[in-house]
């Protein structure tokens, strides 16, 4: 043996086996120690990309909300309640995160909405109306590109969160458990959370009132599973509403907490 | 983090084995025999455990499993064997053992973390 054993080495144990040949030992770790280290830097990599992409979509959505009427912190609030509804609802917790991330980008479709549509003050004609809730398709298009996996959720939550317990919503007209649960929260937060906020044509529904209407389209408008869920937890999921609105999580916070 | 024991009796496999699992952050044991590697697994009490079949000592690969497998305090630990041969017998009585999954060696680098990732998924 050439040079002994380099003294990191553990010495072998009393009838332990040990074939290789030092040498070829030796080089074999080296080889391991590289395909590691380029291991990690691809994993590296891989996460810093997604990062990027995350938070360009983010900031797309925001802009999509911009158009609309919203400060921002709507989109924020979508993805913390989500996973607060997600936990209700027995989900794991890397489900519920998942969620959090991709719920925020539901109606990125609605850059693709010409303001005139979007921002109309009155009632929309048929033919606008079919325009506008284009935004759920395209909304998927945009999202549905990429192969990882937060942004398949992504796309998912954003062509089934107007689609309807009971088959009446849009695209596609699921009903029932045909609808990801991922579009199904979604749905109901942000309706919830939509009743909740000021806009520019009323005021805010009181939180009361919210869950009326919430209860009253169990089983219509949304998973009876679901909405149960969340009136059982209705308080906590409230008073995350609100420190969301006064803290305002960066993106970056949207994407890092554990 | 999660604790993995290693128990190969074979050095450069075991050393190869550890360094690949520290790709990534997971608390490394290692044991070189049987007994060794019981002694260890009650005391660690190890989420994930990688377990020669053949080894030598009192104890075999299986014979550590199945008492992994009827210990109530290792009721999450999950067992991984490492098996050299090819018969399928060798997998059966793993199963038959209580295993969780095994492995083929040589084993693949990346197959070694895949499946580490799915039991981790499932702890």
């Amino acid at each position: 043996m050439i040079g002994g054993a380099p003294s990191v080495q553990p010495m072998p144990v009393q009838g332990e086996a040990r074939c290789f040949d030092e040498a070829a030992a030796r080089q074999m770790e080296l080889f391991v120690q590289d395909f590691g280290r380029m291991y990690r830097e691809r994993n590296d990599a891989l996460r810093e990309v997604t990062r990027a992409h995350h938070g360009a979509l983010l900031q797309l959505s925001a802009a999509a909300e911009l158009k609309d009427d919203d400060t921002g912190v709507h989109i924020v609030r979508i993805g913390y309640l989500a996973e607060a509804l997600a936990l209700a609802l027995d989900q794991s917790a890397g489900y519920a995160r998942m969620l959090r991330k991709a719920a925020p980008m539901h109606d990125i479709g609605k850059i693709g909405i010409p303001d005139h549509v979007l921002k109309k003050p009155g009632p929309l004609t048929p033919d606008e109306r079919q325009l506008m809730n284009r935004h759920a398709a395209m909304g998927a298009e945009i999202l549905g590109r990429s192969h990882i996996p937060v942004f398949r959720m992504a796309a998912e939550v954003a062509v089934t969160h107007h689609e309807r317990w009971d088959g009446s919503g849009y695209p596609a007209g699921l009903s029932g458990d045909a609808i990801p649960l991922s579009g199904r929260i979604t749905a109901v937060v942000d309706f919830f959370d939509a009743l909740t906020m000021d806009r520019v044509y009323r005021r805010a529904f009181s939180v009361e009132t919210a869950l009326e209407m919430l209860a009253a389209e169990k089983g219509r408008a949304f998973d009876p599973a679901v909405v149960d869920a969340f009136l059982a937890n209705a308080a906590d999921i409230d008073a995350l509403r609100c420190r969301v609105t006064l803290e305002r999580p960066s993106f970056d916070d949207l994407i890092d907490s554990p | 983090m999660k604790k993995i024991l290693i128990v190969e009796d074979h050095l450069d496999i075991r050393k190869l084995l550890k360094m690949t699992l520290e790709f990534d952050d997971f608390e490394i044991h290692e044991a070189s025999t049987g007994d060794a590697g019981w002694v260890l697994a009650q005391e660690l009490q190890p989420d994930i455990v990688l377990l020669d079949v053949m080894m030598p000592g009192t104890l075999t690969g299986l014979d550590v499993c199945r008492r992994i497998k009827d210990d109530p305090r290792m009721r999450h630990t999950k067992v991984i064997m490492l098996t050299a041969r090819v018969q399928a017998s060798d997998r059966e009585m793993g199963m038959a053992a209580g295993a969780d999954d095994y492995l083929m060696k040589p084993f693949s680098t990346l197959q070694v973390l895949e499946k580490i990732y799915r039991m981790e998924a499932t702890l």
